[in-house]
């Protein structure tokens, strides 16, 4: 299908005297020669005549759609996009929840990571043995470590899970996370919106993704 | 055929040649045939702790370019007949070593000895990666400091990377011996306990040598301390050896001294 959307002028009236309304017309038809002429009421076969011989285009008896004001418009506007932003903060927090769970690309390494290895991972990473001083890990989503760290360690997830690591050097979403917030056991550090969470896991706890 | 072991540290200077002198010479004494072999070319030190300084003629380029046979070239201990050294050059640099010609080398050092032990050059250089390419075993090497256990941890992520049986499908057995151990700064805290240094490396422990004064003498005179009775150094590494030999040693704690247990006394007394 194809379709185009135009506006135009409108021009309309009633006709009382039909002298009158022909020398009006005559005067000011350059106006006139582009907009659509609506004539409510009778239309007598003499101005039929008259309005083809000036090759206007009109109609008879019309109900044609109006425009709002602008005002009318906006506030519409506004509140069509209040509804829309509602919408996108629900489905993104239904996003995380999802992603929280989600393992992206996981990763599960289970051998020493020894000075002087990189390891750059592209989703969720679970490391389950120590990272050695002289170390890098970077992880774009999820890092759970489960030993000790004493590498660097960088993790742009939603969370991580570490334990308290004072030879470690630790940036979580670009900020560096001090050992002495972490407890000696596995502790979560989570974005919140703007903050960092950083929870201690218990033992207890077996749901470490909520 | 003989199997071939590695000696590598990463730092330098934690007592590898050392060991290597003292491990061949201990080996040797428990009746097996065994090759030392100095890889730290441009570098030689082996000879002069092995006391072998001027019978040097060939030394290991010249039998990998064919210049001497390994017969020629391998000089036979002053102290026990079982042991043979083959020095490095002293004249040439690492980079004269290429794959092939260690592979050949080494092929033909394990047709003939029952140990074939390998003195890495500190570093992780070429020449390190030669030494480690073909060989089936690793001693490494490392003593109670941070910096030492760094290197010797990056030495091994490329031992387990770069070596022949490890690209083959194979594992590289790795032993450790923790060198320079002072029992009364352990106690103290001031050094590296060794359960801690083995959280940190993570493969087997082969021996623990406590800090010795006679190890410099012993050197400087050519005549390995393992020879003396009566250094607590020379136990360690006559452990050691029996322990690569397959004999079942317990491990002796080096840590805990005579006196430690005298002050624990008088703790008790106060």
């Amino acid at each position: 299908m194809q379709s185009k959307q135009y506006s135009i002028k409108v021009y309309e009236c009633s006709i009382d005297d039909e002298e009158k309304f022909i020398s009006f017309f005559n005067t000011n038809y350059t106006l006139f020669k582009d907009h659509l002429i609506v004539i409510n009421g009778y239309l007598s076969q003499n101005i039929k005549n008259y309005l083809n011989s000036k090759s206007l285009i009109f109609i008879n008896n019309i109900k044609l759609p109006k425009g709002r004001s602008r005002k009318a418009l906006e506030k519409e506007f506004s509140l069509q996009k209040r509804e829309c932003d509602i919408d996108r903060i629900i489905a993104q927090t239904e996003l995380e929840k999802l992603s929280n769970r989600l393992q992206n690309n996981l990763r599960v390494i289970d051998e020493i990571v020894r000075s002087g290895r990189e390891i750059n991972i592209d989703g969720d990473l679970l490391l389950l043995n120590r990272v050695n001083s002289g170390a890098k890990i970077y992880s774009s989503g999820n890092l759970i470590i489960t030993k000790l760290v004493e590498g660097s360690i960088r993790c742009d997830g939603n969370f991580m899970i570490i334990m308290a690591s004072p030879k470690a050097n630790i940036i979580f979403h670009g900020v560096k996370i001090d050992s002495k917030f972490l407890e000696d056991r596995l502790n979560r550090v989570e974005l919140k919106g703007e903050e960092i969470v950083i929870n201690p896991v218990f033992r207890k706890e077996i749901n470490w993704v909520s | 055929m003989g199997i071939v072991i590695a000696v590598i540290s990463g730092k330098g200077g934690v007592g590898k040649t050392t060991a290597v002198a003292n491990l061949g010479l201990g080996v040797a004494m428990n009746g097996k045939r065994c090759a030392v072999v100095d890889f730290d070319i441009g570098q030689r030190n082996l000879d002069m702790i092995l006391g072998l300084e001027n019978r040097v003629v060939y030394d290991i380029v010249q039998v990998m370019d064919g210049e001497a046979s390994l017969k020629q070239a391998l000089i036979k201990s002053k102290v026990n007949d079982n042991l043979r050294f083959l020095a490095a050059s002293q004249s040439k640099d690492k980079r004269v070593l290429n794959s092939k010609k260690v592979q050949k080398l080494i092929k033909e050092l394990k047709e003939n000895f029952d140990y074939v032990i390998l003195d890495s050059p500190a570093g992780i250089e070429s020449g390190f990666e030669h030494t480690i390419e073909f060989a089936d075993a690793a001693i490494i090497v490392v003593n109670p400091e941070v910096s030492s256990i760094r290197d010797a941890d990056r030495a091994i992520g490329i031992l387990d990377s770069k070596s022949q049986k490890v690209k083959d499908g194979g594992e590289v057995a790795k032993y450790l011996i923790i060198n320079r151990i002072v029992p009364d700064m352990v106690q103290s805290g001031e050094m590296l306990k060794s359960d801690d240094i083995l959280d940190i490396l993570n493969i087997k422990l082969v021996g623990k040598v406590p800090e010795d004064n006679g190890v410099i003498d012993a050197s400087n005179q050519g005549k390995p301390v393992i020879l003396d009775k009566h250094s607590i150094a020379g136990q360690a590494y006559k452990r050691i050896s029996a322990r690569l030999c397959g004999k079942k040693i317990d491990m002796k704690d080096v840590e805990v001294t005579d006196t430690s247990i005298l002050k624990k006394l008088v703790g008790i007394f106060r």
